[in-house]
């Protein structure tokens, strides 16, 4: 097995997708953290009629949280890029071929794949987070607010979205695999992930009880995971966004490892029968 | 491990079939490739050539049948690239990728060390040109990468699909003797090629199918048939006469031209002294060479044997 997971992180390396990935991390990392909090800082929302000055409702470890936070979604968005690019790019480029005379036993390449994504993930991941903790920082420190009100819960939440982006790579794996077009697949990808999946979130709060199925939804989940919102009112939570009715951050972090775990065992399965032309 | 080497590793492929939805590309295919020889798969395009190399290789699940190397099947090998070479196909690189880091990439898989990538890059003569990108390699660079992926684990089978495809003539010289060289090592050698005069002057086997089905297995001595020697005279029954009297089988034969007479033998002085005994005038005398383009063409263009592939929708049609 170790040798087939050092053989995937090669090939991960040896393009230039790699540090264009590490860049394309810090970088929205960075800019979606200065965004949320210059939000925060500058900003104010509407709630039920009176203007509601969100420095002042956020309790400081909430507001850092969301702040750092800032840029997870499009995080999560590389990331399922990446997984899916993974496999894509086998059936793309014809190195599929190579790849399974290697490794004739296909269920083992998909599940090296699936360890060495899971490294790619964290490593790429990093960059988010520091790019956060710079971006975020900077104008929470130049605006008096503490850049690290606490920082055991956050350390938290920083390593629980790296588990949310190696979780997301892992269910692009699956997409990757089940949809061979590499193009195909990506475009699906970010469709369902940004478009399809929180309208349809968002469409179920309409029905009774609809909220119930939504907090399972990756996007929900991985909020969830992150305890975005834990600290805020509920209303303030409502106006920003977040449903009412969350997942504890276990159960939603249960919920992202059951849908990257489902996706890797139908990417094996489909993978070992597919032929390889 | 030394046994293996005196005796070498046999392919075997058993009544190998592979259907896709109504088409039959491979039926009931069944074919040996032997050690220390060079064998050549031949067919014409569509005949069922990449589809056979990808189920022997465990590319391409078989219908039914199966292929075994050395006795196994290429999926149960516990490290295939130290048994088994394979160039399948000379674009399969990732054009963002350096030729050298495609074969680390594969070496990883075996525990290669880079060492063995370098020393091969080296052989196939690309070390330098290995470390750009990969998308702006020529399809000789592009073969001759594919034959370091293939030699990467030192096996003793090779299968190369189309190797000489893309190569210039000097590139197709050197590929011919860099594979003697490996056969002469014992080496199994299995070359795929959709034209015989392509693979004449390397191959010492040949497997023609067409079709998916087998139309001859044989050495190509066998192929070239019993070596013949043509005599044009105006006296063609007595020189009949008087080489089967020296012991040599003679007959008459129309369709060469009035007078000629065709000798199994590839003696030209001899048959020429017998000429000149049996008193019959020597107009022509030279060997009779089968022309194998047109054997390759008869076995796999015949009306049974035509590509199906090309006719596929008149047949819907009619049927």
């Amino acid at each position: 097995m170790g040798p087939l997971v050092r053989a995937e992180l090669r090939k991960y390396l040896t393009t230039r997708m790699y540090w264009g990935m590490a860049l394309a991390m810090f970088v929205t990392g960075a800019l979606f953290a200065a965004i949320t909090a210059a939000f925060i800082i500058y900003g104010s929302i509407d709630a039920g009629g009176n203007e509601l000055d969100l420095e002042a409702v956020l309790p400081e470890l909430t507001l850092a949280r969301m702040v750092y936070t800032g840029g997870i979604q499009i995080g999560y968005l590389l990331a399922l890029v990446i997984g899916v690019v993974a496999i894509g790019t086998e059936f793309r480029h014809k190195t599929a071929t190579s790849t399974f005379l290697a490794a004739p036993r296909r269920s083992r390449v998909i599940l090296a794949k699936a360890a060495a994504l899971v490294l790619i993930a964290v490593g790429s991941g990093l960059f988010h987070v520091i790019g956060s903790l710079i971006g975020g920082g900077v104008l929470l420190g130049l605006n008096d607010l503490a850049v690290l009100p606490d920082a055991a819960q956050l350390g938290r939440t920083l390593l629980l979205a790296l588990l949310v982006l190696a979780l997301w790579a892992l269910m692009g794996l699956g997409i990757g695999v089940l949809i061979t077009n590499q193009v195909a697949a990506l475009f699906v990808a970010v469709a369902v992930a940004w478009i399809v999946e929180p309208l349809l979130g968002w469409g179920l709060t309409f029905l009774d009880g609809g909220d119930a199925f939504a907090r399972f939804f990756p996007s929900q989940a991985t909020t969830a995971t992150l305890d975005v919102f834990t600290g805020a009112d509920e209303q303030v939570t409502r106006s920003m966004g977040g449903s009412g009715e969350q997942l504890p951050w276990w159960g939603a972090a249960l919920t992202l490892v059951a849908y990257a775990g489902v996706m890797t065992v139908i990417g094996v399965w489909l993978t070992r029968r597919r032929d390889i032309a | 491990m030394a046994a293996m080497t005196t005796t070498g590793t046999q392919i075997e492929v058993r009544g190998l079939s592979k259907r896709f939805g109504d088409l039959v590309a491979v039926d009931a295919l069944s074919f040996s490739v032997s050690p220390g020889r060079i064998t050549g798969f031949l067919g014409p395009n569509g005949a069922g050539k990449t589809t056979t190399l990808r189920m022997l290789l465990g590319l391409v699940r078989p219908t039914s049948g199966e292929g075994l190397i050395g006795g196994a099947r290429y999926a149960d090998l516990p490290a295939p690239l130290t048994t088994v070479g394979a160039a399948l196909e000379a674009t399969s690189f990732h054009p963002g990728r350096s030729g050298r880091d495609h074969l680390r990439v594969l070496a990883a898989t075996h525990r290669i060390p880079d060492q063995r990538v370098d020393d091969l890059l080296e052989l196939v003569g690309i070390p330098a040109a290995a470390r750009k990108r990969a998308g702006g390699y020529s399809m000789g660079m592009r073969q001759r990468l594919g034959l370091a992926v293939a030699l990467l684990g030192d096996p003793q089978v090779l299968v190369l699909d189309e190797p000489a495809n893309g190569l210039d003539p000097e590139g197709i010289r050197w590929l011919r003797g860099f594979l003697r060289r490996l056969a002469a090592e014992g080496k199994t050698i299995l070359i795929s090629s959709h034209l015989l005069t392509e693979v004449e002057q390397t191959v010492d086997d040949v497997v023609i199918i067409a079709n998916g089905h087998l139309v001859r297995q044989g050495t190509i001595e066998e192929l070239h048939g019993d070596p013949t020697t043509l005599v044009r005279t105006s006296r063609p029954e007595a020189l009949v006469d008087t080489l089967r009297t020296a012991g040599l089988a003679g007959e008459v034969l129309a369709e060469h031209g009035p007078g000629a007479v065709r000798v199994l033998s590839d003696d030209l002085t001899r048959v020429g002294d017998l000429a000149l005994e049996a008193g019959a005038p020597v107009h022509e005398l030279r060997m009779l060479r089968t022309d194998l383009e047109r054997l390759y063409f008869d076995l796999t263009e015949s009306p049974e044997n035509r590509n199906r592939n090309l006719d596929r929708p008149e047949t819907r049609e009619a049927s």
